[in-house]
């Protein structure tokens, strides 16, 4: 209907730039249209009567104005000019998605042979009468082939990114005019890259999409993503974040596992969300050191229409190297015995700490050799920032010398280790905390007066964030956890230290004196973290509880952990992903800082990659131009399994350090995943690109819209607009509706 | 048969004054169960008027105390875990009233004298159970708390608190335990499960003035009822305890106020100091032994110009440094 009234398909219109192709000028257009309204309105005041008058009289003039307007457009002769593809001399390239979702039947013959159907029934011998067409399989790659008959739908993966850009990449050298891609868009690269757009874009080359598959599968549960930290502390807690979609299964019971290396580490029913998308969290413990190649899965549903999307893999590096936390402690006291012995045999936390038993002694424990911190805390910040965390108890800034003040704060905004302030009668406010530079590393703002710290019995008592969060978890599961801390022991004293800060977070408050304090908040601060815990009672949660009891324990072991569990190196290694899926492309990344975590940006940084089979590769790291200190290089996993990337870094003949990272690829579960058609995502393709998208039913059209492309080789045409039918029907409805109203009005 | 007046009348007299004497004699008996009905087992009203309003305690009838050990390590109330009001008892030497109550009775602090109130044998007055617990009892105590708060940063209250077992959780609120003439102790089966599992817990006992063979086996009886498996050694001078403040490496038999009388440095047979001690499972001392030695004396009689400085020097470093290490390890 619409090319019966306009002439040609909207695609014209879309693309067309309207122009007018009379010899006379345009104002000349328009004073005439000016003068014909004046002439016609002179007219209709001169010929009023009784019957037409006022608003008739508008009426009419409105209509005889716009006929005469209309005529007059028409002997200007519009008409819209476009570019297309000149017939024969452009290439068109048909790129039929041959990865193995499209073997996915959908109740009808699978996608790939929908796909062929449609190609070889017309569709490809109408592109091959105006141009050159050329074949292309896409999976993990793309492929020119000769014939449609290798499609098997075999491919492990779909990249369909990595297929267009190397088509606009061949735009730079072939008359390519458009792209036809028929996918179900199950891209497994995580979509198409800005880099690809880009490309696209400046060759202006469009991809018209036929889209297969259904839009949404009737029942399914899908593992959608499954996180775990890329590093963590040795038999520490760890939290999975998993992403589960499902479809047909509302409120249905499902069972959520997390196996390492095969064995069970956690598990919990899950109920079903009707929204179809829900996010859950399942803790486990991360036992020894080395690789832990962790598996989340769902177990499968009665009458699932795949299992295969059920589990999902991630490689985790476990590392027991002992972090190093000083403890600086201003007069003796029991949580600084309590809190000593909870990290005493913990594999991973080591710590030192300096006590002032008197006026004029310290006391040392823990500390690696006897001039291990002889000359009292660290004033050289290669001797402090050789620690990752740092704990301040009830001790006053007065203590301290200006420069050691300024190396604490140092300690964490450059070096990137961890604090916890305890509160204590010489902490916070009552120990001047409330200057800089301890001022801005509290994750509070303390209140401006004194008698804060008060040695009366208070309840603690977790809030919303604390039972979400692992620092405070003393059981797997987060309600037990939570029943656990109404049970603590009352602590035997309290501080207040006033409000947390914007982007501070509380994780346990206590009720004092019928008021609520925040007892335990944490925040990020420059590359560290700070905490502060407002009591030096928790001591009583040791001696008040059953000896068998560890939550006393795991707090302390779990907060500590938290303290110093981001602190970096001097190296600091990363990968792109954590996870690749049948492609090993990878980006390896280190960063490095000098003795006093300085970026050094002319080291020599080498990575050494030890793969699955036990052989190792070696790469350079190359120094980022932009990013101080960073350095980077491209890597390929080759086969499919646990790599660990062993980074080091030297200046000159100086070793800076060494971090190991690990990460894990799989092959041939990509196309496990996103098996609906992704309609959106080949929607925006086309919308972006100028293409079109179509369903199979309507694919017979695209072969007309493709022409009208600025890629490849094509000419300026223009289409004349003044004989479109619409015009004339509606120039027939001006002049009939003018009689209409007059025959109406009487006033013929 | 007759008999002469004046044998009648000596018969007489005599028979009254037997009875007299029986009723003297029953009077007395009388009295001497007052006594110690209200001085040593009991309490006493008079005694206690104007002590700022602090509570008086009553010597428990070590007879009749509660000993159900079944109970003891189980999880319980936060008011049973809740610390027990102050209250001042009759000691063997000291009335409530000899010793005045410092100012800072009131203070809550960190670190508390925690003197724990045990049974002891049979064998005292009437062959009853002493309240051996109360030796030195209570300026031993505040003079070392006193040393504690002037000589450390420790923020110390210079007044004891007495500490039962049969008190509930009261125990578990002070990690520092002292016990003074433990050579006299006899346990219960509830004292001993409960100081069992305040060691275990965290806590530190310190045992001292208890003197040769005999009072050693005693003690050991005792204590094999607390730890039966852990036994019980002898400190080497490396040993942390005697450097946490003051390094003790150096030391000598710390004698009581005995050595006034008699000049010995020992009493009995004990005539070497000892210095041992419980380790528990990580190597901490639990439980430190003061055998030989009366350290309680020390602190005692540190005002007392009679008394031999260097008793007390030794003492009060001695107590410091056990402080310091049950504050610390």
């Amino acid at each position: 209907m619409f090319e019966f009234l306009f002439k040609y398909p909207p695609e014209v219109f879309s693309k067309g730039k309207l122009v007018l192709l009379g010899s006379w000028p345009v104002w000349a257009l328009v004073l005439l249209i000016l003068l014909a309204a004046a002439g016609l309105g002179w007219l209709a005041w001169k010929r009023k009567n009784e019957a037409f008058q006022g608003a008739r009289t508008g009426a009419i003039w409105l209509l005889q104005t716009a006929l005469v307007a209309l005529v007059l457009l028409m002997l200007w002769e519009p008409a819209l000019s476009i570019a297309a593809l000149k017939p024969q001399q452009n290439i068109v390239a048909v790129v039929v998605d041959d990865s193995r979702s499209m073997a996915i039947a959908d109740g009808g013959p699978p996608r790939i042979e929908q796909a062929k159907r449609l190609l070889q029934g017309g569709l490809l011998d109408k592109l091959n009468k105006q141009y050159q067409v050329r074949l292309y399989r896409l999976d993990s790659g793309l492929t020119r082939i000769d014939s449609l008959e290798g499609l098997t739908a075999t491919g492990s993966a779909t990249r369909i990114g990595g297929g267009l850009k190397q088509l606009a990449a061949e735009a730079g050298t072939l008359p390519l005019g458009a792209v036809v891609l028929l996918s179900d868009g199950g891209d497994n690269a995580g979509g198409i890259d800005r880099d690809t757009m880009t490309a696209l874009r400046a060759r202006r080359l469009p991809v018209t999409t036929v889209g297969f598959g259904q839009e949404q599968l009737t029942k399914d549960v899908e593992v959608e993503r499954f996180e775990v930290p890329g590093k963590a502390l040795a038999h520490s807690r760890v939290e999975a974040q998993i992403s589960l979609r499902q479809r047909g299964f509302d409120n249905a019971k499902a069972t959520l596992t997390v196996l390492a290396g095969g064995t069970v580490e956690n598990s919990r029913q899950i109920v079903l969300s009707p929204s179809g998308q829900q996010f859950e969290s399942i803790e486990f413990d991360a036992g020894a050191s080395g690789v832990k190649n962790l598996e989340v899965k769902v177990d499968p549903l009665a009458g699932e229409e795949s299992s295969q999307n059920n589990r999902l893999t991630r490689a985790m590096l476990v590392d027991d190297a002992k972090r190093r936390i000083l403890y600086m402690e201003g007069e003796p006291r029991w949580d600084y015995k309590f809190l000593r012995r909870a990290v005493e045999d913990d594999p991973v936390l080591q710590v030192a700490s300096l006590l002032r038993t008197t006026q004029n002694k310290i006391y040392r424990q823990g500390v690696a050799s006897p001039d291990d911190l002889a000359q009292g805390f660290p004033n050289k910040p290669e001797e402090l920032f050789s620690y990752q965390g740092l704990i301040l108890g009830s001790v006053e800034t007065g203590f301290f010398t200006s420069t050691q003040q300024e190396l604490i704060k140092e300690f964490v905004d450059r070096r990137g280790g961890g604090i916890l302030f305890l509160g204590g009668p010489s902490s916070f406010s009552e120990g001047g905390y409330g200057a800089p530079p301890f001022a801005e590393l509290l994750p509070v703002t303390l209140p401006a007066h004194k008698n804060t710290f008060q040695r009366d019995m208070v309840e603690a008592e977790l809030t919303d964030a604390g039972k979400l969060s692992l620092v405070c978890r003393m059981d797997d599961d987060a309600q037990k956890s939570a029943e656990h801390w109404k049970i603590l022991p009352l602590l035997a004293n309290y501080q207040d230290i006033g409000v947390s800060k914007p982007g501070a977070t509380v994780l346990a408050d206590m009720n004092a004196a019928n008021r609520k304090l925040p007892l335990l908040v944490i925040q990020n601060y420059g590359r560290g973290r700070t905490a502060a815990f407002a009591t030096g009672g928790s001591w009583r949660w040791k001696m008040q509880q059953p000896k068998e009891d560890v939550s006393h324990q795991i707090f302390w072991r779990q907060l500590l952990r938290w303290v110093v569990g981001a602190t970096p190196s001097h190296v600091t290694a990363t990968t792109s992903s954590t996870a690749l899926t049948d492609d090993g492309q990878v980006q390896l990344r280190a960063e490095v800082r000098g003795l006093t975590y300085l970026p050094v940006s002319d080291a020599q940084v080498e990575a050494r990659i030890v793969l699955p089979d036990g052989s190792a590769n070696a790469v350079a790291l190359r120094p980022d131009p932009v990013a101080e200190g960073m350095y980077a290089a491209d890597w390929n996993a080759p086969e499919a399994g646990s790599y660990v990337v062993e980074v080091t870094a030297q200046q000159g003949k100086d070793d800076l350090g060494r971090d190991t990272t690990a990460f894990r690829r799989e092959n041939g579960t990509a196309e496990n995943f996103h098996r609906e058609q992704n309609r959106e995502l080949l929607q925006r393709l086309s919308e972006e690109t100028g293409g079109q998208y179509y369903r199979p039913k309507d694919a017979g059209k695209l072969t007309d819209s493709i022409s009208f492309s600025e890629a490849g080789i094509s000419t300026h045409e223009t289409r004349d607009l003044w004989d479109m039918p619409f015009l004339f029907l509606l120039a027939l409805a001006l002049r009939g509706g003018e009689w209409l109203l007059r025959r109406r009005w009487g006033v013929i | 048969m007759k008999y002469p007046l004046g044998a009648k009348v000596a018969a007489l007299v005599s028979l009254r004054f037997l009875r007299a004497l029986g009723v003297c004699a029953a009077g007395f008996l009388l009295i001497g169960c007052f006594y110690e009905l209200f001085t040593v087992y009991g309490q006493v009203p008079s005694h206690f008027s104007g002590q700022g309003g602090f509570g008086v305690g009553v010597l428990p009838d070590q007879e009749n105390l509660p000993n159900d050990a079944s109970r003891v390590g189980l999880r319980t109330t936060r008011a049973e875990q809740m610390p027990r009001l102050w209250r001042v008892y009759p000691g063997w030497e000291y009335g409530p009233e000899d010793v005045a109550i410092p100012p800072d009775a009131n203070v809550k602090a960190e670190w508390v004298y925690a003197r724990y109130m045990y049974r002891a044998v049979p064998g005292g007055r009437f062959g009853a159970r002493g309240p051996n617990w109360t030796i030195d009892y209570p300026r031993s105590d505040r003079h070392l708390s006193a040393a504690i708060l002037r000589l450390t940063r420790i923020r110390a209250r210079t007044v004891e608190q007495p500490v039962a077992a049969e008190d509930g959780d009261d125990i578990y609120n002070y990690p520092w335990l002292y016990a003074v003439e433990v050579g006299h102790w006899d346990l219960t089966d509830l004292q001993a499960a409960k100081l069992r599992d305040y060691l275990l817990r965290g806590g530190f006992f310190m045992c001292d003035d208890f003197h040769g063979t005999w009072e050693w086996a005693t003690f050991v009886r005792s204590m094999k009822k607390v730890f039966p498996e852990r036994p019980i050694v002898d400190l080497g001078n490396n040993e942390p305890i005697f450097h946490t403040v003051y390094d003790l490496s150096e030391r000598y038999q710390v004698a009581g106020a005995q050595y006034l009388q008699t000049g010995r440095l020992y009493e009995y047979d004990g005539y070497d100091a000892q210095w041992r001690g419980i380790y528990d499972d990580h190597g901490r001392l639990m439980v430190a032994i003061c055998h030989n030695m009366d350290l309680g004396d020390s602190w005692e009689h540190a005002d007392e110009p009679e008394y031999p400085e260097r008793f007390s020097a030794l003492g009060f470093r001695i107590g410091v440094n056990y402080v310091v290490y049950a504050m610390t390890h």
